[in-house]
């Protein structure tokens, strides 16, 4: 593996010539000047550290102009769809772009699971570099989630969660009915904070399970993941019952045998709490087992959520 | 049969970009002819044609276009659109705004469009040309939505999310003629309430200048007499583009809206020539059927009639069978109809000008005149037993008849009847 990422095959640099430059500034006249500048460096070069710059250019260029804010401070989990008001055929507009500006051939099947700019971003690279694209994001059912999960109802604390190569989401509900409520506070239900810690703690044990993590043809064992420190865990937010909390993970590091996650909790718009770092211990599964979850990757790569709910009921 | 009424029109054409400047030029015979500039080359023979003002469409990336600042249309949208289909949904916002149809009234299961217009030659020609060079999958993804014949009905009915019956109608010059009279079926057969019916072509290079090739077109350079219909001297017709969206009504509708009326769609009647791919019939038979079958449809004598607004295009051959079909429906009517084609004026707005003269017909009845046929210096011979008016007629007109004909001799006749 580290071999194929020291020698990328799939990319060629073609001479640059005044023409195709012509070319590609008549294709980028409605992206930024910086657009332009960082796809004239990426052709002249490869080097591809210019093409978040490129990517965040070409979609800019299609979202309209009042949703234009949301891309300039925009992290890798903003949802093209959904965020952007961006829909399949302006998807098809962009990828032509793309294609035009990178000099590239992106096919139906790899745009599907295209979700967010973070996916966008490393499926360019991963392209460009003649490296095997990365799994898209992993979108599961609360039943998947609990197949999976060493942790168990009545302590589990994910509703349905989406996983892909940066991070994990993920959803709960408090619905009330939770059993330490009704000691916390009395009279007056409020989710303790250590849930809130435990709930991004899962979620990054989420992350673990089916994340990609490790080598290949290793797989981290459910029995094995620990909590051991965290850092910087603030809550702004009381959450009560019917507040539904949207949880997100982020590894910052990962080295056998600690994983490090930054991890951030809101309701709805607001912050309700965050964590600088929480580390957990993790160890491979002694033999190469095939995931505990039954699920055949092709289903998973390509199943719409609700689809993957009736395989897997 | 249920009545239908004209409550609300649309216009952008070569003589005003709404219903007042329209008018206006109607009455006082102001035509929309200039030198164009993309004809001005030496290869090209033909020099004059009628643009749309106010516009700018002529690249092929609709975010360059401009319109007037009162019409805003998102990226979104656009996208889909070819130059016509921005003409057609101004049109259309005026025509809603004209009837004062809130969103509820446009988008109900009671209210349908039919459209026509030949596609976008210039759009489709501009992304075959993209297919060929750049590859299948570089096609622009909404470039057959723009640019294919339909692009005006699936773009219209999408945008104003009409819910009830909608097509396209394809009979070349006879297009918008038979959406209205189709258009008018749905509402007298009980089928819809309500129907916007739509014309509207390009009418720029690609959309003109292959009639050139036919011999159709007027070489003539001076732009004031280029098109004139029932002269001795037209030499062919003069395109022009734009659009025209007409908001047809039941009586219902019309009650319960209290909605203001500019004239009554009494019925219409069609006929084909069985003749010539392209050249109507020197005897205008499909024609004088298609007026017979009018005037039978809505139980009219020829001598009800006191207007007809012809199709006449100033070509040599299609003026005068329409002359010839005009004088054996009417040739020995003691009170003969005044007769003008405002195509003198417009020029020939192929799939456009049906719905385009009809909402002329609909100006025509309400504000109470008859506009006259310019640019007539001598009268073709063989127009003696016609009223051909040469100056506009201050008078109310009680029953008008619109005449259209497209390629393969299709033919449709609509008559209008004083509603005030």
């Amino acid at each position: 593996m580290a071999q194929a990422a020291n020698s990328p095959s799939g990319f060629q640099l073609k001479p640059f010539t005044p023409e195709e430059d012509a070319n590609l500034r008549e294709a980028l006249k409605r992206c930024s000047a910086a657009t332009y500048e960082s796809a004239a460096q990426f052709r002249k070069t490869g080097n591809t550290e210019h093409l978040p710059a490129i990517v965040l250019g070409v979609i800019e260029r299609y979202v309209e102009p009042d949703l234009r804010a949301k891309l300039k401070d925009a992290d890798d989990d903003l949802r093209i769809i959904e965020d952007l008001g961006i829909d399949s055929l302006t998807m098809m507009e962009i990828v032509i772009l793309v294609e035009d500006v990178l000099q590239m051939t992106i096919n139906n099947e790899e745009l599907r699971h295209l979700r967010t700019v973070g996916d966008v971003k490393t499926f360019l690279d991963c392209k460009v570099r003649g490296l095997p694209l990365p799994q898209p994001t992993k979108f599961l059912p609360i039943e998947q989630i609990a197949s999976i999960m060493p942790i168990q109802a009545p302590f589990l604390f994910l509703g349905e969660a989406s996983v892909n190569a940066h991070g994990a989401n993920a959803k709960y509900k408090i619905s009330g009915q939770e059993f330490f409520l009704q000691g916390h506070f009395k009279g007056n239900p409020v989710l303790p904070a250590s849930i809130m810690l435990e709930a991004l703690g899962q979620l990054a044990v989420l992350f673990l399970l089916e994340g990609q993590v490790g080598e290949a043809g290793k797989s981290v064992d459910p029995k094995m993941i620990f909590f051991t420190s965290c850092e910087g865990v603030r809550c702004h937010r009381v959450c009560r019952p019917g507040d539904v909390l949207s949880l997100s993970i982020k590894p910052k590091r990962l080295k056998l045998p600690l994983a490090t996650f930054e991890g951030q909790i809101r309701v709805g718009q607001e912050k309700a709490a965050i964590a600088e770092e929480i580390t957990l211990t993790f160890a491979y599964a002694e033999e190469i087992v095939p995931p505990v979850v039954a699920v055949a990757p092709t289903v998973a790569v390509s199943a719409p959520a609700e689809q993957q709910a009736v395989v897997n009921a | 049969m249920r009545k239908v009424y004209i409550t609300g029109v649309g216009f952008i054409t070569s003589i005003g970009n709404d219903a007042a400047r329209v008018s206006e030029s109607l009455r006082e015979m102001r035509h929309g002819m200039v030198l164009y500039p993309p004809f001005q080359k030496a290869d090209v023979p033909v020099k004059v044609a009628a643009p749309i003002r106010d516009f700018q469409t002529d690249t092929t990336e609709a975010e360059d276009w401009v319109f007037p600042a009162r019409y805003s249309l998102r990226r979104e949208l656009l996208r889909g659109m070819a130059p016509h289909g921005v003409y057609a949904y101004c049109a259309m916002q005026q025509a809603v705004e004209d009837a004062k149809l809130t969103d509820a009234d446009c988008s109900n299961p009671d209210t349908g469009l039919y459209a026509a217009s030949g596609g976008s030659p210039f759009l489709l020609g501009y992304y075959l040309e993209k297919m060929r060079r750049h590859g299948v999958m570089r096609c622009q993804p909404l470039g057959v939505v723009a640019s294919i014949s339909g692009t005006v009905n699936f773009n219209l009915v999408s945008h104003f999310k009409i819910k009830g019956a909608s097509t396209g109608f394809s009979s070349a010059c006879a297009s918008s003629a038979h959406a209205l009279g189709f258009a008018c079926d749905e509402i007298m057969l009980g089928r819809q309430q309500r129907m916007f019916v739509v014309g509207a072509e390009d009418g720029n290079t690609e959309s003109i200048l292959p009639f050139a090739g036919m011999r159709a077109l007027s070489v003539q350079t001076d732009p004031s007499i280029a098109s004139r219909p029932f002269d001795l001297a037209r030499d062919g017709f003069v395109g022009t583009g734009g659009a025209t969206v007409l908001v047809l009504e039941s009586e219902a509708e019309v009650e319960r809206r209290g909605a203001k009326i500019y004239c009554e769609v009494a019925g219409w009647g069609q006929a084909s020539d069985g003749h010539n791919v392209a050249i109507s019939h020197p005897e205008g038979t499909g024609l004088r059927v298609a007026i017979t079958n009018a005037l039978k449809a809505t139980d009219l004598p020829p001598e009800a009639v006191d207007y007809v607004n012809a199709h006449a295009t100033s070509t040599p051959i299609g003026d005068l069978s329409e002359i010839r079909a005009l004088k054996t429906i009417f040739g020995n009517s003691p009170t003969r109809p005044a007769v003008s084609s405002t195509k003198a004026l417009t020029g020939h707005g192929l799939s456009l000008a049906g719905a385009m003269e009809a909402g002329f017909c609909a100006l025509a009845m309400r504000e109470g005149f008859m506009p006259g046929s310019a640019h007539i210096t001598r009268l073709d011979p063989a127009c003696t037993g016609l009223n051909i008016i040469r100056a506009t007629l201050p008078h109310r007109p009680g029953i008008v008849l619109s005449n259209s004909s497209g390629f393969g001799g299709a033919n449709v006749a609509v008559i209008f009847r004083n509603a005030l």
